[in-house]
């Protein structure tokens, strides 16, 4: 369960503050996989960041007992100039896993990326990277896991792997998705959030959802 | 989600050492690897106070002059190494803010520490020169030298710290900060000695608490230098207002720069 609490989040701008949410009460349920859907610039990134608390609203809090992955997107947290291995052990380091020689290991297996684990990330195509980010990710044990797009990218195979993966977590963990893709995300996702002004709607069943989602167009 | 203290604490180890690492592998990526960030300087002052103690004389006021330009050089450098790089690691971090964990103030530590790091080899390396060519030097209070040296290190970092959050809101303030930092080589005391100023010019040197640094620094080696017109209660003031305002500074924004 995720609550917000009157919450409010603007932007400076030469326009002065450009408000996305304000004054937010909701509630949501994670135990299911659930998919953040909305128009461009409706905020759907800008809570998805606060979420997992890359950024923090002006006012109010975002409430919830669950351990959250970052938000796992293709440019976040992976510094261009340094292997794929130091990158994976970073981003070990810093969660805090047990074993970082073992979690490296999965990470390698899982990722597929071959001899080019120990060369720098500026010389991945973005498909490799989002393999890359999405391993770092699913290899720790989060209770929700942050995803935007990153899976999008990847090819079928990896897709079936991650989706695989996803549902194996899904018995003890729950998801976040964002994404534009439809088809991506009736194949990971059961619920829905829908953005809408600045207002959020929570529909249990994905199809509810997605109409109203495009009812709004 | 209640953590303990000891367990923030040991998450913040882990967060700085991760970065710490992370900044070394960058560094090595360079074709000339972290030793030119230990070479560069040690030959710097090395070779100009050398150079000096060359041309003029032998001693200033009873300090020989290749310790009086060393103690001068190392105190300046290490200033202006701080400031110079550390308010920029804010901003050279950022992508990284996206993990919760790492704050932005964790980046500014990591980076002071680094300097710090490399500031302390350079002085090892002096010293090792020092005693290998057996030039000149003695050493009478070696505490002094120490607090000196640490209280040195967090004004640095303060002042870097302000900067920072600074340059995060305006990034213009980066041109005034070099523009600031320029003269502090001419006007801390490094070529001269405070003694050799009329006393009546004084007021225009010693607010710079630099200038108290080197001073007590020189006087901390040799107590013949004499400490007239610098104190540490000074220096000590200073780096506390400092600080205060730099925690300060960050505290009211650092949410802010997370979302700039």
């Amino acid at each position: 369960m995720i609550k917000l609490e009157n919450l409010t989040k603007s932007y400076p701008s030469k326009l002065g503050p450009q408000y996305i949410f304000r004054n937010l009460n909701f509630e949501f349920p994670t135990e299911s996989s659930v998919a953040i859907l909305g128009k461009n610039g409706s905020g759907k990134s800008t809570l998805f960041r606060m979420l997992a608390k890359s950024e923090y609203p002006d006012r109010g809090r975002v409430l919830s007992n669950k351990a959250m992955s970052w938000p796992v997107a293709l440019q976040t947290g992976i510094h261009p100039q340094m292997s794929g291995r130091e990158n994976t052990r970073f981003i070990g380091r810093i969660n805090q896993v047990a074993s970082l020689t073992d979690y490296e290991k999965r990470v390698q297996d899982f990722a597929e990326i071959g001899a080019k684990f120990d060369l720098p990330v500026k010389t991945y195509s973005s498909g490799m990277r989002a393999k890359l980010v999405f391993a770092c990710c699913i290899n720790i044990d989060f209770d929700i896991y942050l995803i935007d797009e990153a899976t999008s990218v990847g090819d079928p195979t990896f897709r079936r792997k991650a989706r695989r993966a996803l549902q194996e977590k899904n018995k003890t963990a729950g998801m976040i998705m964002v994404s534009h893709e439809l088809d991506q995300i009736r194949e990971f996702c059961t619920s829905a959030v829908v953005i809408e002004d600045g207002a959020l709607k929570y529909f249990h069943a994905l199809e509810e959802g997605i109409s109203a989602y495009m009812e709004e167009k | 989600m209640e953590l303990s203290f000891k367990t923030q604490l040991r998450g913040w180890r882990t967060v700085i050492f991760a970065l710490f690492l992370r900044e070394l592998q960058s560094k090595f990526n360079d074709k000339l690897g972290l030793g030119w960030a230990f070479v560069e300087p040690f030959v710097f002052i090395f070779a100009m106070s050398f150079a000096r103690s060359l041309i003029s004389g032998n001693d200033v006021h009873s300090v020989p002059v290749f310790a009086f330009m060393m103690i001068g050089l190392i105190g300046v450098r290490t200033f202006l190494g701080c400031i110079g790089s550390v308010p920029n690691s804010l901003k050279a971090n950022k992508p990284l803010y996206a993990f919760r964990q790492v704050q932005p103030i964790a980046s500014v530590l990591t980076a002071a520490f680094t300097e710090f790091v490399v500031k302390f080899g350079v002085i090892v390396l002096i010293a090792i020169a020092i005693y290998v060519l057996n030039l000149d030097f003695e050493l009478k209070d070696p505490m002094l030298l120490i607090v000196l040296y640490f209280l040195l290190w967090t004004l640095a970092l303060a002042i870097s710290l302000i900067f920072a959050v600074l340059i995060a809101f305006v990034p213009e303030v980066n041109k005034i900060k070099s523009m600031l930092s320029r003269p502090l080589f001419f006007i801390s005391c490094t070529f001269f000695s405070l003694q050799d100023i009329p006393e009546k010019f004084w007021p225009w040197l010693v607010w710079n608490p630099l200038v108290h640094i080197i001073e007590l620094a020189r006087y901390a080696c040799y107590p013949s230098y004499g400490n007239k017109g610098v104190s540490l209660e000074f220096i000590f003031e200073v780096t506390g207002v400092c600080l205060f305002l730099a925690l300060s500074l960050y505290h009211i924004s650092w949410k802010k720069i997370l979302s700039r």
